[in-house]
């Protein structure tokens, strides 16, 4: 009797964890789990109303720190101009987690995301209906480069992205089944490549582009889960070189984390869209908050604070005042160079994306 | 109420003069929710995985990325029931025959393992061995082995997780077993060693066995603690969980359901053995 029911509950444990292992998009996260109990806001129009209203906000991970500094700063705005309370809820997944989370019912009014491909999942899901490239910067909230973080004083000599070929060289870059910021250091990596460079790859020649990829992919030790656990693991020791966020970098050193941020010659700019999903706002009827929220992401101020935070502005005049704190980038291209998301997704990442194939070769490699 | 009363009234529920409500209302209460709980989120899977018939889950499961991690996951879960089934045995066995002072406590700290988070597992073990700390450097640097983000650190994590399984079969078998026969053994000159692998060790099979087999079921399926000491490095150290996970978020439910099937039904197998193992044990004492 009692091996049959430990038998049970092991039984059970087994076929939860699988089914865990299966589905995490709909494990909730403790922020979330919180706001799905979120009584929504009265529905009645935003004008002349002064009973509080709650915010939610689906963030990808490395923007955390600025949104914490900013969302004070819109809520006593808004409460100035309307007279009405605004709370915020804040999650922060991975980019792609994110996005999915949305689309499968985490009721964000406003998702602020790591690439413009998470976004389009959300419309294709038919959430976000509104035309957000009207938004300044074509919806574009902050901008960043994939760089590298080094060891102090950077022993191994890490300049770019050939070093990282090199034997010995230990990498770490998230892996790109679960991370936006894993892509944007693949298409960086790749493109440089093929842009002509990384010396010993002739410009626009794509096998060996390809064959370079696979000679930086065979240095890689660890692929985490995300942008963010990838540079805490870096921070604990582990790896020579973590390829990453330009702002993770900088938002590391200033928490106190010892390493150096190097910029290849080459490499990506990075695009964060941000939009109002338009089911849920609507549904909660926080348009009018959700709509002004965005907007005072794009306003000076704001765009200070993201650039406090290590994000670059694609306000220019932002930039430009803030140029002291982001080094210039040779070769800066985007991901128009890949024609865009829409294709950059299959070419690259897709069953016989340029990545995919790239990774299958590791097999019978090393080790 | 009299005996005899209460014998009447039993007579008269179950001679069906009215619906028993109790009787079948607990069935189907107790039916009802095994099915909501394991069943249908079992065919959610099967469905899934089966969504291209048996050749697009075989394609799917062969693909290599997917049949290395299953490859990978299958040896290191065989390598660490090995390794419990020895050291698991031989803890029941000093618990049981011998005593020290914090006998109690450790008897107790044996289940922990149950009660935390596999991921704070995970995070201990590169505390511990990670390349950077004193134990993995060393380790490195002496044996020129790597722990962490290599196989040696999923199967350490897989050996902390299951530890209590084979001590917890087979303890109570050893407390019931008759140690005449051992001293008899002993008497007739058998020394230490025979002793324990000719009478004491045989009544232990089954349950080993058992511990054994429900601990590798339980390794196939572990994701917390892999997805931090492994490094997840698809041929060298991507176990199928985790590959599963990636699946997931790229939105290759097929692929995901298929791997998790053939990890389902390995687990469900042994599942299975384990109850024939049982079956023959029960009918062994009776």
């Amino acid at each position: 009797m009692r091996t049959k029911t430990v038998k049970l509950f092991i039984l059970v444990c087994l076929v939860t964890l699988l089914a865990g292992c299966a589905s995490p998009a709909q494990v909730p996260s403790p922020t979330q789990a919180t706001s799905s109990t979120a009584i929504p806001a009265a529905a009645s129009t935003p004008s002349g109303n002064k009973q509080p209203i709650k915010l939610t906000l689906g963030a990808y991970t490395t923007p955390r720190e600025a949104y914490k500094e900013l969302i004070p700063i819109f809520e006593q705005q808004w409460k100035q101009q309307t007279g009405q309370d605004v709370t915020f809820e804040e999650s922060y997944l991975g980019s792609g987690a994110q996005s999915r989370a949305i689309v499968e019912g985490f009721e964000a009014d406003i998702a602020a995301l790591s690439l413009e491909a998470d976004i389009s999942r959300i419309q294709d899901a038919k959430l976000i209906t509104n035309d957000w490239h009207q938004l300044p910067h074509n919806g574009m909230v902050s901008d960043s480069v994939v760089a590298f973080a080094v060891r102090p004083g950077n022993p191994k000599g890490i300049k770019d992205w050939a070093d990282l070929a090199k034997p010995g060289v230990n990498i770490l870059t998230p892996n790109v089944k679960t991370s936006g910021g894993a892509m944007w250091n693949i298409l960086a990596l790749y493109g440089a490549a093929k842009r002509g460079f990384v010396e010993g790859v002739p410009k626009d020649d794509e096998a060996a582009a390809q064959a370079f990829l696979l000679s930086v992919l065979k240095n890689v030790s660890v692929m985490d889960k995300g942008a963010r656990e990838s540079i805490t693991n870096f921070e604990k020791g582990v790896g020579d070189v973590a390829i990453t966020y330009e702002n993770e970098v900088l938002v590391g050193k200033q928490g106190g984390a010892k390493y150096d941020l190097v910029i290849p010659r080459s490499t990506i700019l990075i695009e964060n869209p941000v939009a109002v999903v338009d089911a849920y706002a609507d549904k909660h009827g926080t348009r009018a908050a959700a709509e002004a929220f965005v907007n005072f992401l794009f306003t000076p101020q704001a765009q200070q604070i993201f650039a406090k935070y290590g994000l670059r502005s694609p306000d220019p005049e932002v930039a430009k005042s803030t140029a002291s704190s982001f080094p210039k980038v040779e070769d800066l291209f985007m991901i128009d160079y890949f024609g865009g998301w829409k294709k950059a997704t299959p070419d690259i990442f897709g069953d016989n994306g340029v990545y995919t194939k790239t990774i299958a070769q590791l097999q019978g490699g090393s080790n | 109420m009299s005996l005899a009363s209460l014998d009447q009234e039993r007579r008269k529920r179950e001679g069906g003069e009215s619906i028993p409500w109790g009787r079948w209302g607990m069935r189907g209460i107790a039916l009802s929710y095994l099915f909501v709980l394991l069943i249908i989120p079992l065919v959610v899977i099967f469905q899934d995985g089966l969504s291209q018939g048996l050749g697009g889950l075989w394609h799917q499961v062969t693909l290599p990325i997917a049949w290395a991690s299953l490859k990978l996951t299958l040896w290191t879960s065989a390598v660490m029931t090995l390794i419990n089934s020895v050291m698991g045995t031989m803890t029941a066995y000093v618990l049981v025959r011998y005593n020290f002072p914090g006998k109690s406590v450790l008897n107790s700290i044996i289940d922990l393992p149950l009660a935390i988070p596999t991921l704070v597992t995970g995070v201990m073990l590169v505390i511990l061995f990670g390349p950077q700390e004193a134990l993995g450097a060393w380790a490195q640097r002496t044996l020129g082995l790597s722990i962490i983000f290599a196989p040696p650190g999923i199967i350490l994590a897989l050996l902390f997780i299951t530890f209590p399984f084979v001590v917890r079969a087979v303890q109570p078998v050893l407390l019931s077993l008759d140690r005449a026969q051992e001293d008899a053994a002993a008497t007739l000159g058998a020394s230490a060693w025979p002793i324990f692998r000719r009478v004491t060790l045989p009544p232990l099979v089954l349950p080993l066995m058992t511990g054994a087999l429900l601990s590798f079921a339980r390794a196939i399926g572990e994701f917390g603690a892999i997805v931090i000491v492994a490094g997840n490095i698809p041929f060298k150290s991507q176990t199928a969980a985790v590959y599963v996970l990636g699946e997931v978020e790229s939105e290759n439910r097929l692929g995901a359901s298929a791997v998790s099937i053939v990890m389902i039904a390995i687990a469900f197998g042994l599942i299975i053995v384990v109850d024939l193992l049982q079956a023959r044990r029960n009918q062994g004492v009776a």
